[in-house]
């Protein structure tokens, strides 16, 4: 069995050990393996591919600099902390840039016109993204973890740092919200 | 055990559309009050519509290169951090294979031979002659003009 395929068998956390060791081929694995799924959460949180793949790099380019951060003692996975690491990242992103590309130039359309009103594809997607991110921050948490990543709401609840229950509340409240807007302007589901 | 009406909405929303992927030990239980109920059947049709709306959300795939680029944008600050005193020993200390303790043991050694080093060397300065000091000596015995051995 030669060296990669060793790697490859390693769990995440045996490997950010050995790259705390310094070994660039475990950090290797654990980039090759992962920067597709936190790019993924950092697309949904910063909605540009551009952006989205500056973050990712930068999260892992932290954790090559200083690996010390994780703290295997803590026991949380590998995913559930750097999970956090994207996020935050993505947060501080959005706060400089003030404001996501979100389609300003949409009309609304009348609320009494119901959902008959007819968008394009593209303009349905950006009142969709518009709708997502104007939740509150922990609510997008819980809707793109939870849905669009398929987290269990045991580790999403870990990852937003609180309890299931409360996590639960929170795709609740947040998919009352979408679909109560989805419904009023792009037309779909019920309330 | 079944559930009723709210119980149920409540949980739709937590779990999605699809009651078979619903926790196991609520699972059983749900889909009987489905089967019952076509009024649920029919909330349970609109969360699909909801849930096909939440797909349509644009997403764009990374770039193929992404994680190689990762990658090799750490190479370079691997490199730079050698020039690190620090990480040029913990370098030092991997490739010999030494373990923590063994290069503690070491370290402590070359502190001690250093310390000692030191120790001698400024403990003579107290003898130390100067070469004024050694010129006048050479001079007197020059001069000497005592017995000749």
């Amino acid at each position: 069995m030669n060296m990669d395929t060793k790697l490859l068998n390693l769990d995440d956390e045996s490997l950010i050990c050995q790259v705390q060791e310094g070994s660039h081929e475990a950090f290797a694995t654990l980039v090759d393996r992962h920067s597709n799924r936190f790019y993924r959460m950092a697309y949904r949180l910063v909605s540009s591919k551009d952006d989205a793949e500056d973050i990712v790099q930068e999260a892992f380019l932290k954790l090559w600099d200083r690996p010390n951060l994780w703290k295997p003692g803590k026991g949380g996975k590998f995913t559930t902390w750097f999970y956090r690491v994207v996020i935050n990242l993505c947060f501080d992103h959005r706060k400089k840039k003030k404001l996501i590309n979100l389609p300003e130039d949409i009309e609304f359309s009348d609320e009494n016109s119901g959902p008959d009103v007819l968008y394009d594809v593209h303009q349905k997607q950006a009142l969709l993204e518009r709708f997502i991110h104007e939740l509150p921050e922990r609510q997008q948490l819980a809707v793109n973890l939870c849905f669009y990543e398929g987290l269990s709401n045991n580790e999403a609840a870990q990852i937003i740092g609180v309890k299931v229950k409360a996590l639960q509340s929170l795709v609740m409240r947040a998919k009352t919200t979408l679909k109560y807007n989805v419904k009023q302007y792009l037309g779909g589901g019920s309330r | 055990m079944t559930m009723n009406f709210e119980q149920f909405k409540e949980k739709l929303l937590m779990y999605g559309a699809d009651v078979r992927c619903w926790p196991k030990d609520i699972r059983s239980s749900a889909l009987k009050t489905l089967e019952s109920s076509p009024e649920l059947q029919k909330l349970v049709e609109d969360e699909k519509r909801f849930e096909g709306v939440l797909n349509t959300r644009k997403y764009e795939e990374p770039s193929r290169d992404l994680a190689g680029r990762i990658v090799a944008a750490a190479l370079p600050k691997k490199k730079k951090a050698q020039r690190n005193f620090g990480v040029f020993f913990s370098d030092v200390l991997s490739e010999f294979s030494l373990s923590r303790r063994a290069f503690a043991a070491v370290s402590v050694s070359l502190i001690f031979t250093l310390i000692i080093g030191f120790t001698i060397g400024y403990s003579n300065l107290s003898g130390y002659t100067s070469a004024e000091q050694y010129e006048t000596h050479l001079e007197d015995f020059l001069n000497y003009e005592g017995d000749v051995l």
